[in-house]
């Protein structure tokens, strides 16, 4: 799930030089994760591991790094 | 003759931004022309600095080149004319920001400017650098990039690279397209059935474009932030500003008054921090509407945006524009132009001409070792609607530029519309 994530993540939204060396709690939002990117990104996690993630709950402790993300998205229930 | 190693095709988007610079000059305005103005603290190295504009046009010819037409497409050609810092300085005794102000909108009320213009404008102990360009040739992020690669010790290290545009383009197979222009054809229906509240009444007549910024201090920022994230979530700060404009237009009054607003806003296909490609424009579009009764209400306007945001982006509507502007390159401006501003009523989609440039910041560097102490964003528009909301950010100080036509857009009406734009953005109600 991480690797789809991280990779979805690098090739749609933020521009690193080495997103290999990006680590799994690294912060996401000072990466560059913009609003509109938070917003794709949350729909593509819905389709692609076929989640709901309610928007009462997109919070920086959620979205702000490859960790937090995996775990809200395991948490979430099904759609 | 022109070869295919000598001109640049313009990409769906730089067709978009070409025909509604068109429709501006049809006006008898100077064009679709936005500039990025940084105030600096100091004087930088000018030698160093048109040393780095040689570099930029060395690399990237079409930073001065200028517009062919190839048939039924449009083209930039390189001319290969150096690209020269243009100095100036304002009048001693004279306020320094109301005079650096004065040049700025001077330069950009030229009706003959080059593509990409660099201007310096000494004034008090440092003063403004000034990228003015015409939109077709690249977007405020590609403007970004351009202040970066004349600052960056490693200017080698920006190569360009293909539109995303063009990539997420070639991406969609053939019933995509379908399934996709079937959508937004559908969604369209929606966009151009409620009528535009505007700005101004005014569609014709000399004009001269003019400028109010109502610059935040950190304080104030964060404190509107905090908002944002409260009222419509940490994915939709954009749709915060868009909803206090709706409310604080609604509240002071629309000159033009119909039966709702209708704001696109742009988002860029780059991915964030990418430095390339550089010129160009990657840009989709999407709108924020509510009806006058939704933007009464402050809690349900928020949400009723968000909720649009969400299922647009759901819908993919948000890249589904592409296809429509594929089909586009091959209508006449006119034509083209008549789908981009017209709704059904025959009157103006746009209530507002808007941007998010997002956070920047050149940090402790500053721009060629010189503090960045404010930045500006302005660009001319159509008439209707006149007017146009650019924001930013500066190391945590948000920035709105307002943007208007002179005399079509009242500036007492403007006045009371920023000071109540204040008021919502803040919750002072």
């Amino acid at each position: 799930m991480k690797e789809k994530l991280k990779n979805f993540i690098f090739t749609e939204l933020i521009y690193l030089e080495d997103p290999a060396s990006f680590g799994d709690d690294d912060d996401l939002l000072a990466a560059g994760l913009d609003s509109m990117g938070i917003m794709r990104l949350i729909l593509f996690a819905e389709k692609e591991f076929g989640v709901v993630l309610p928007d009462t709950e997109i919070e920086p402790h959620n979205v702000g790094s490859l960790n937090a993300l995996e775990k809200w998205i395991k948490q979430a229930g099904p759609a | 003759m022109m070869t295919e190693t000598n001109f640049l095709r313009f990409n769906p988007a730089d067709y978009f931004t070409y025909v509604l610079d068109q429709e501006i000059r049809l006006a008898g305005m100077p064009g679709g022309f936005a500039g990025f103005a940084l105030a600096l603290a100091a004087e930088p190295d000018l030698d160093r600095l048109q040393q780095r504009l040689d570099l930029l046009t060395q690399r990237f010819p079409q930073a001065s080149a200028q517009i062919e037409r190839l048939g039924k497409r449009y083209a930039w050609t390189p001319t290969g004319q150096p690209l020269l810092l243009q100095r100036h300085s304002c009048r001693v005794g004279e306020d320094a920001e109301a005079e650096t102000q004065r040049l700025v909108l001077e330069i950009l009320n030229r009706p003959d400017a080059k593509p990409l213009n660099l201007h310096w404008i000494a004034g008090g102990s440092g003063g403004t650098l000034l990228l003015h360009w015409n939109h077709p040739l690249l977007d405020a992020r590609g403007a970004k990039i351009v202040l970066d690669f004349l600052n960056s010790d490693r200017p080698e290290s920006f190569k360009d690279s293909p539109s995303p545009i063009t990539l997420k383009l070639a991406q969609f197979r053939m019933w995509q397209w379908l399934r996709l222009f079937f959508k937004v054809k559908r969604h369209n229906h929606d966009v151009l059935s409620i009528d535009s509240c505007l700005p101004t009444q005014a569609d014709a007549g000399q004009q001269s474009l003019r400028l109010k910024v109502r610059r935040f201090s950190e304080d104030e920022t964060r404190q509107i932030a905090a908002l944002a994230r409260q009222h419509t979530g940490l994915a939709g700060k954009t749709l915060y500003y868009l909803g206090c404009f709706m409310r604080a237009m609604e509240q002071v009054g629309p000159p033009a008054a119909k039966a709702g607003y209708c704001i696109p806003y742009a988002f860029n296909l780059r991915r964030q921090n990418a430095p390339t490609p550089v010129f160009g424009n990657h840009v989709g579009c999407l709108f924020a509407r509510a009806t006058r009764e939704q933007a009464q209400d402050r809690k349900g306007l928020f949400e009723h945006l968000l909720a649009q945001h969400r299922d647009v982006v759901r819908e993919e509507l948000d890249v589904g524009y592409l296809p429509f502007m594929w089909l586009g390159q091959w209508l006449s401006p006119a034509r083209y132009a008549k789908f981009l501003r017209k709704q059904y009523s025959g009157g103006e989609l746009s209530s507002l001409w808007f941007s998010d440039i997002g956070e920047l910041s050149w940090g402790k560097q500053g721009f060629l070792g010189v503090p960045v102490t404010a930045m500006t964003h302005l660009c001319w528009m159509t008439l209707p609607p006149g007017l146009a909301l650019l924001v930013g950010q500066l190391d945590g100080r948000l920035a709105m530029s307002y943007s208007y036509l002179h005399p079509a857009v009242d500036e007492a009406w403007l006045d009371l519309v920023i000071a109540r734009m204040d008021a919502e953005l803040m919750e002072r109600l």
